[in-house]
């Protein structure tokens, strides 16, 4: 067990993988000899070769279709996006070819796409943005975003292991932020199973990713508030078990997600808890999110469209007092 | 300004035998051609007859193109077959009664109803199914090659796209990236002149599709797709170099297809004359005549081929119309892989 | 109202075709006390979507067609009875010192219309339920709370709230039900034995009531034929299905003729031009060539009644006022409605102008009275704003007439100078076509009426507003 960065968190899992199963491979832009943008994968062209580590040209369509075809010849590629939002260019491999394989055709896609996304440091709009709900909207792929290091190397070598396409979404933000106790050993941290990151009877607050941690500093700004926070760590399939059985206990609820709002995946959860737990709630379930824009750049305007502890304060409040 | 190498029309017996095809191999050519034109001729029929749902679409003018690159692959090779491409799965292996099912989006097609068409594919016979969003398999092929490079296995992926499909993204991302690792893949340039209704000259500026190899640091190959033998002989050579670790080719297989884009397109658009002219190429009908004056395929080898052929499409039509149809309680199943389902033999 | 009367709400007509209606929503439930002219429903028919005023003040007793379902006109929908100060009503909740009995699942378990808890006992004062905001919110019991209270059979009315606007929270309701003095609504229902505090039900919680299932409007097909590949399915509206209908049926019932005619619109172009800027600026209305040519229509009919008649049941009528409707097109060009204005004979030119414009407006924003889309006497589409040149309408029914007008366009057109010589000059020129019931209105009659109808407007002049 040692201190961990969220980052360092993630390169222990690459590795440990990559030193257990000659399958695995890493491809993306810059990965190998520079060790990738963020230097996620630093170090692993000397320890596993030209071959294992490959840098690929700036083609995010081949690095997707390439990373499908090897896992369809048996290899479990993580392909890398610089960053996030540059998934775009990808779009159609991810989710014309890869997530409807194993439906269409029968043969599985077992692939890994990191894709570093997040706001808070000035990145603008195209290296600032959570793409998440637009992928949880296709069936057959799985979307996971850890808040935690512990998590980010668990739930890596579980979107190794898993058999389907799995978009690993990796939160820049959190990169060097966020220590924390890391086993040293391998360990498989389940997709689709939340955690209960503080447990309360007040009200339910569903988060994942960075505003995991907004919401913690939030929830300490109001002692007299018994706040359960639930980290999702994975939002395709994400754990209707668990959210539902909280929202039974306090019946009051907030979503808490750095993406935008309309169509955003607290929309989503709004509406299943409101489907399957409404005779259980107090209160109208609510979403606290970034607003309908792209990303802006200057930290004034982003502090305003990335929802702030302030924000959830104020919504904690409001809810209590409903 | 031209780049491709323009390959020689096919020769005589004596060089097609250098090849290691042998006279068994020639009748099996033959009757590959047969059944892919009969099965794409029955499609017409079903189609017309209500039993095909959506639309159909065929690859008359390209059937000897395709059997004979299938018949240049491997056995463990891997092909990424479009919608032009039904020779490929014929000569790979895929029983028309299945092809049928495919068609009628029954229980027994590989798709199981999943999809329809062409959108098929039998893993264990090394083919990969394809999507509409063409290229989009090149880069796939493209992968599978480099999976072959990073286990070192001496095999080869093979992907088609059409001239329409050569001015997507794709198509530039896969050959650049196979061209700069020199992977084992070889690009087929199915031209069959018209993307849909559009024409070359409004699809590319270059002479040859063929020549933009050149520009991706590989040999590009233009050859007349309706000379079987021309186009085994160059697919033969580009899989073999590409298995050797020579890199990538790309071969531009010029046709005219023969038909409408599919079966509601009459394609009025293209000129009668190019019709015309074409017919007198058909594939299938320059490969008989070339067995029977090259060969010497007698009367009785051709008419027990015919006749073969002929029963095995009747009785694919039967099995595959008792095919039952897919329960739609089997609908929500597999969207997921499970482990188990590594467990292929497509994934050795 | 005089005590003791009970007055009917009936499903109006919304029509001479009409024949049913949908009730789409109710805006009140049964208790809460309507005044004179409150919107009190919704309803859809094939002609207009309406709401449907309260025929009368007092307390909504009964509602005996639901949401959803269809009824043929005058069917009784709801009864009004008298003010609930006034006297007893028979249905509605009791005064406050006793709460309305609650559903009782502990004395017939297995029915299964038993409501669910969450159809608590009616607030006291029936207001309907705000979920925000609101002065009256304390009377909004949350979906928890009132699970809670039919589990234990407690009044939440009767519980002093401490959320917001007064509301009774979840934790309010739970201090009553740990304190043991719950103010138990009457006759309780057993709650579950030792349960203190409300665990989730250990099965699922009961499904919502079913919705009540709607009659189908039309009898249903024999066999639905299911979407072919490539095919969707969508339900007719209940307005696709009166326009197909109404259009099957009048070219079953008249035998329809078209003629055509070419207008120079000259000097209606001239005079529109000189009038717009003060008809926009003094009075906010267009004067568009429709309004002119409705001008010309109604004063030309005089001439030609039948064209303003109808046939029924052997006999010719004919008609003293001119009842214009209009075709309008709504939704991207998916579904028309005819609103008909009254009497326009009675308008001069921007009067037509300002009631083009407002059955216009009021037909696009769903607000059209019923009275608006009925009693026509002729008819007048406009499918020329498309540009088209040409067309053979429908009559509508039981009209004998119609007039297509289509686009102006300017032609080259063989006109007779000062010297009578022949010259071609550029004109506005706009076809017009008069489809007529040639079982009355025979073709010199009709052509004779076209041929006026352009003559009128081809020599307007200003004094002819």
């Amino acid at each position: 067990m040692a201190e961990k960065t969220y980052l360092q968190a993630i390169s222990d899992g690459l590795r440990t993988e990559m030193r257990r199963d000659q399958r695995v491979f890493i491809i993306g832009e810059d990965v190998g000899a520079y060790g990738g943008a963020f230097k996620v994968t630093q170090g692993f062209q000397e320890e596993f070769g030209p071959w294992r580590v490959l840098d690929a040209p700036l083609s995010e369509t081949a690095i997707v279709g390439g990373a499908t075809g090897a896992a369809l010849m048996g290899m479990r590629p993580v392909a890398e996006m610089q960053f996030a939002d540059f998934v775009s260019c990808a779009w159609d491999h991810l989710v014309t070819v890869a997530a409807k394989q194993r439906w269409r055709a029968g043969t599985p896609v077992p692939i890994v796409l990191r894709l570093p996304s997040g706001g808070g440091f000035a990145g603008g709009p195209f290296h600032s943005q959570n793409p998440e709900s637009s992928f949880a909207h296709i069936p057959g792929l799985k979307c996971v975003c850890p808040s935690t290091p512990e998590d980010a190397k668990g739930l890596i070598i579980a979107a190794i292991e898993d058999p389907n396409p799995v978009l690993f979404f990796e939160h820049k933000h959190l990169y060097r932020r966020i220590k924390g106790e890391v086993p040293d050993e391998r360990y498989v941290t389940p997709i689709g199973e939340a955690r209960i990151h503080s447990e309360g009877t007040n009200v339910t607050l569903v988060t994942w990713g960075a505003m995991v941690h907004t919401a913690a500093e939030a929830a300490e700004q109001i002692p007299d508030l018994s706040v359960e926070i639930i980290d999702l760590r994975t939002i395709l399939p994400w754990d209707k078990q668990a959210v539902l059985a909280s929202v039974r206990k306090t019946s009051k609820v907030i979503v808490l997600h750095e993406d935008t709002h309309t169509g955003g995946f607290g929309a989503e959860i709004a509406a299943t808890i409101a489907e399957e737990a409404f005779e259980d709630l107090d209160a109208p379930p609510r979403r606290i999110t970034a607003p309908d824009t792209p990303v802006p750049f200057t930290p004034a305007l982003e502090q305003a469209f990335i929802p702030q502890v302030a924000d959830v304060v104020a919504g904690l409040r409001a809810l209590a007092e409903y | 300004m031209e780049f491709a190498r323009v390959a020689e029309p096919s020769g005589s017996l004596q060089e097609v035998k250098g090849w290691g095809l042998d006279h068994e191999d020639l009748l099996g050519i033959y009757r590959n051609l047969l059944i892919t034109r009969g099965v794409e001729e029955r499609g017409h029929i079903l189609f017309k007859q209500g039993k095909i749902p959506g639309s159909f679409y065929t690859g008359r003018g390209n059937e000897g193109s395709s059997v004979a690159i299938a018949t240049a692959m491997g056995p463990d090779d891997v092909g990424t077959p479009l919608h032009r491409n039904m020779g490929v799965h014929v000569t790979r292996g895929v029983e028309p009664w299945r092809i049928f099912a495919n068609f009628m989006g029954r229980a027994d097609g590989p798709a199981k109803g999943r999809d329809g068409n062409m959108h098929m594919a039998d893993s264990r016979l090394g083919m990969i199914s394809m999507v509409s969003h063409l290229p989009a398999m090149l880069p796939v092929a493209v992968g599978c090659a480099l999976a072959f490079r990073i286990k070192e296995e001496r095999r080869v992926a093979v992907t088609w796209f059409g001239e329409g499909a050569s001015s997507r993204g794709d198509t530039h991302e896969g050959m650049n990236f196979a061209g700069v690792r020199k992977l084992p893949v070889v690009f087929i340039c199915d031209n069959n002149q018209w993307a849909y209704s559009t024409p070359t000259h409004l699809e590319y500026a270059v002479d040859h599709l063929a020549d933009r190899a050149a520009a991706y640091g590989f040999e590009g190959v233009l050859v007349d797709g309706t000379d079987l033998l021309a186009v085994y002989r160059e697919a033969k050579r580009a899989i073999e170099k590409a298995r050797d670790g020579g890199g990538p080719t790309l071969i531009e297989s010029l046709t005219l297809r023969m038909e409408g884009h599919a079966v509601h397109d009459d394609a009025s658009y293209v000129p009668k004359e190019l019709f015309e002219q074409w017919a007198e190429r058909d594939p299938v009908e320059r490969y008989r005549r070339w067995m029977r004056d090259e060969v010497g395929m007698t009367d009785e080898e051709e008419d027990e081929i015919t006749v073969q052929v002929k029963k095995l499409l009747n009785d694919a039509l039967q099995r595959a119309e008792d095919s039952p149809m897919p329960d739609p309680a089997t609908l929500l199943d597999g969207v997921y892989a499970t482990a188990d389902d590594l467990d292929t033999p497509h994934l050795k | 109202m005089a005590t003791g009367t009970i007055v009917d709400v009936v499903m109006p007509q919304m029509g001479v075709s009409v024949s049913e209606g949908t009730i789409t929503k109710w805006l009140k439930s049964v208790g809460e006390t309507v005044a004179p002219d409150e919107t009190l429903l919704e309803i859809s028919t094939d002609k207009v979507d309406t709401e449907v005023p309260s025929p009368a003040g007092g307390v909504l007793t009964e509602i005996l067609v639901q949401e959803g379902e269809t009824v043929t006109v005058g069917t009784v929908l709801a009864r009004i009875g008298e003010a609930a100060a006034e006297a007893p009503a028979p249905a509605a909740a009791p005064p406050q010192a006793e709460p309305a009995q609650p559903p009782a699942p502990a004395v017939e378990p297995e029915a299964v219309e038993a409501p669910i808890p969450v159809e608590m006992p009616e607030p006291v004062e029936a207001a309907a339920p705000q979920a925000n905001g609101h002065d009256d919110e304390h009377t909004f019991v949350s979906p928890v709370v009132a699970r809670i209270a039919a589990e234990h059979g407690i009044d939440p009315a009767a519980i002093a709230g401490t959320g917001k606007g007064g509301r009774v929270t979840k934790k309010d309701i739970l201090a009553v039900v740990e304190s043991g003095a719950a103010p138990a609504a009457t006759p309780a229902p057993a709650p579950p034995a030792a349960e203190a505090i409300p665990e989730p039900p250990p099965a699922s919680p009961p499904p919502p009531a079913p919705a009540p299932a709607a009659p189908p409007a039309q009898p249903a097909p024999a066999a639905a034929r299911p979407a072919e590949h490539g095919e969707s399915l969508e339900p007719m509206s209940a307005m696709r299905r009166g326009i197909a209908e109404h259009m099957r049926r009048s070219l079953d019932t008249a035998a329809h003729v078209t003629s055509a005619i070419e207008v120079d619109m000259s000097k209606v172009v001239a005079i529109r031009e000189k009038l717009k800027g003060d008809y926009v600026s003094s009075y906010g209305v267009n004067p568009t060539y429709l309004a002119f040519i409705a001008r010309a229509t109604v004063e030309t009919l005089r001439d030609w009644p039948w064209v303003n008649g109808e046939l029924r049941d052997g006999s010719i009528v004919t008609h003293s006022y001119v009842n214009l409707g209009f075709a309008v097109s709504l939704e991207e060009g998916k579904g028309l409605i005819v609103p008909v204005v009254k009497n326009a004979e009675g308008l001069n030119l921007l009067g037509m102008a300002r009631a083009i414009a407002d059955v216009a407006a009021r037909a696009r924003s769903k607000k059209l009275n019923p009275d608006d889309v009925t009693g026509g006497t002729f008819t007048i589409t406009n499918p020329g704003s498309f540009g088209t040149f040409m067309g053979t309408p429908v009559i509508s029914q039981p009209q004998s007439g119609i007039l297509g007008t289509y686009a102006v366009v300017k032609r080259p057109w063989v006109i007779q100078d000062e010297a009578g010589q022949d010259a071609i000059a550029i004109r506005p020129i706009m076809n017009l076509t008069l489809t007529y019931d040639h079982r009355l209105v025979d073709g010199a009659y009709g052509a004779q009426f076209l041929r006026d109808l352009a003559h009128r407007l081809e020599t307007w002049s200003e004094a002819d507003y």
